[in-house]
């Protein structure tokens, strides 16, 4: 009988759904609780602790002695040790610690659009819109910040993390349950070899990753049938000592047959240029008068690294223009007061340094070519897709380097 | 961040990775975009500037020590040396470039000649090995460390600690996983008979 994990953003009425669900399928419920608790027990870490592994903020652990890897490869193990069981529900975050080849595992996740989750918030925890609005910001962000440091993506919401990503609003508790448990009896998950196979790996890779990073090693760890390899993923000058040390250690878990040691050589320690020129623009101001969808695209471009700022109005971007350095300006064309069409002649006569990319709903050939012949960097129409956005920010700080350069 | 602690930041990293000398002004305004005149609207000259960075990593240092105590939930005098032997690495790990920095030879022979160089060099010491001669003192009084020169027994550990600092600044090894022994060889180090260690 199959596994189903639980994901889902804040607000979006992943309790009840629970709750339904454990109704339909009489399934054991597992939490982010669980887990840390074992991960206590494991590690001897304070629980407070390993609980700070979920947030990004700055870390209060030890990074000289790796203690939030040490504290998600217990996680990992955790996990894996929980995994022997089966009907069960895993809900939270270690939920994605799970491998996506072990395939008796179904993989749901809860979304919702933003006024669905903000009325949640205010009818189920008492918020005001400001309190709902800033929480889920938060939480969205350390989703986001987890996701990418277990897949290098920084989209909790991408589709191919799960089997299933479920849109509430619209949908009562009831409805999503049934649908989860419909998809269940649909498909067929249960153990087959390959699946049964994977999860062995599974298991023995966070055995011996969990060992070595106890003791003090930052390393990850693959296994197949018995074969570990261990990935160093830093430079170290005296390899050999290091090989030898991993080697020893992770032969004496029970089930490890061989172990071998690669240097993945791609998170050698960026270069000063590589650092400094991410080749993304670390200022974007964001002009518009849509304040919902401002706010929403200034955090999408933080999810990129992008430092981004928001001003509602022509006028209050001229004042940021003149008391900060912004790199690039991204502007509506449409707004009260002086428009982007202002903005733009101003910013482009003054401080031509500055890219100005427009971002308009209601731009006809006209005002583009107009913009154009300003010296926009370029003109999108709304609705933008946010990488395409992100490719032309990128476009635009290359040509300000450029120019840094050649000067 | 502001342009000015850009152009710090990106100057720390450019005298860690070549130093002093080899730092050029140039190539700094190239790894900001900020122009030269800007850099020497913020900063003096070369040597101004790193003077602002020294001073930093001497606030940045002597700030987190405070707080660490502050913070700190110390029983004895072993416990605070070892806190400390902790904190220092932890910092370390937290500061890379910093340390770098910390590990060149050029700022200590600036500081045979330039007094405020001189003046934050010595902060930082004094800091960083107060703290292990604190913690040496209040275990020779509580009864968990023997009774050794506290003074010139912090410095040794301090070279100690820093060594060990330096393998990971340097890459040399993964210091992480001689942690534990490090703080055991401490407590050999120091700990007076009549202290029954824990575990």
């Amino acid at each position: 009988m199959p596994i189903i994990t639980l994901f889902s953003g804040v607000f979006c009425g992943k309790k009840t759904v629970l709750k339904n669900l454990k109704d339909r399928t009489g399934y054991k419920h597992v939490t982010d609780d669980d887990i840390v608790k074992q991960v206590e027990l494991l590690t001897g870490l304070q629980e407070s602790k390993i609980r700070r592994a979920f947030s990004s903020k700055t870390s209060v652990f030890n990074e000289f002695t790796h203690e939030k890897e040490c504290s998600i490869a217990h996680m990992r193990l955790a996990v894996a040790e929980m995994l022997m069981d089966e009907e069960l529900i895993i809900d939270g975050f270690s939920s994605l610690l799970i491998p996506g080849n072990i395939d008796h595992v179904l993989r749901v996740c809860l979304v919702a659009e933003m006024p669905y989750r903000v009325a949640q918030a205010k009818t189920n925890h008492l918020l005001d819109e400001k309190e709902a609005k800033r929480t889920i910001r938060q939480e969205d962000g350390d989703r986001a910040a987890w996701i990418e440091a277990l897949h290098s993506n920084p989209d909790p919401w991408a589709g191919e993390l799960y089997d299933m990503v479920i849109p509430m609003q619209g949908l009562d508790e009831n409805q999503a349950g049934a649908l989860i448990e419909e998809y269940l009896h649909k498909n067929v998950l249960h153990k087959t070899e390959p699946s049964e196979k994977a999860y062995e790996n599974f298991l023995l890779s966070s055995r011996v990753q969990a060992v070595l990073c106890k003791a003090g090693h930052d390393v990850t760890a693959d296994a197949k049938h018995g074969a570990v390899v261990v990935h160093i993923n830093k430079h170290v000058l005296m390899l050999d000592r290091l090989e030898d040390e991993l080697k020893s250690i992770a032969g004496k878990v029970p089930g490890v047959k061989s172990v071998a040691t690669r240097v993945d050589m791609g998170y050698q320690r960026c270069n000063i240029y590589r650092k400094h020129e991410a080749g993304v623009p670390s200022r974007v101001l964001l002009v518009d008068d849509e304040r919902e969808f401002v706010q929403t695209l200034s955090e999408r471009l933080q999810l990129r690294d992008m430092g981004s700022a928001v001003v509602y109005d022509g006028k209050s971007a001229l004042n940021i223009v003149k008391n900060d350095e912004p790199e690039v300006i991204i502007i509506d064309l449409k707004m009260p007061g002086i428009d982007g069409i202002g903005v733009l002649k101003k910013v482009k006569t003054e401080r031509p340094d500055i890219e100005v990319v427009v971002l308009t709903g209601h731009g006809s050939e006209k005002d583009r070519q107009m913009c154009m012949d300003l010296g926009a960097f370029d003109y999108l129409q709304k609705p933008v897709d946010i990488n395409h956005l992100s490719k032309v920010l990128k476009n635009a700080h290359k040509k300000i380097q450029g120019r840094v350069q050649g000067a | 961040m502001s342009k000015k602690n850009a152009i710090l930041l990106a100057a720390t990293e450019l005298f860690s990775q070549k130093g002093y000398e080899g730092a050029s002004m140039a190539e700094l305004s190239r790894m900001t975009g900020a122009a030269g005149g800007t850099i020497f609207h913020h900063f003096k000259n070369k040597e101004d500037l790193f003077l602002n960075i020294l001073r930093g990593i001497k606030e940045i240092i002597l700030n987190s020590f405070d707080q660490y105590l502050e913070d700190g939930n110390l029983k004895n005098g072993m416990d605070m040396v070892e806190g400390a032997v902790s904190f220092y690495l932890q910092l370390a790990s937290q500061m890379p470039t910093q340390f770098l920095l910390l590990h060149q030879h050029f700022p200590y022979k600036m500081a045979e000649t330039n007094p405020v160089c001189r003046d934050y060099l010595e902060s930082i010491y004094n800091c960083l090995l107060d703290n292990f001669e604190k913690g040496i003192v209040k275990g020779q009084k509580d009864g968990t460390i023997e009774n050794v020169p506290a003074r010139k027994c912090a410095m040794i550990l301090f070279s100690m600690v820093d060594g060990i600092a330096r393998f990971n600044t340097y890459q040399l090894y993964n210091a992480g996983a001689l942690y534990d022994e490090l703080i055991m060889m401490c407590r050999k180090m120091l700990r007076s008979d009549a202290y029954a260690p824990r575990g």
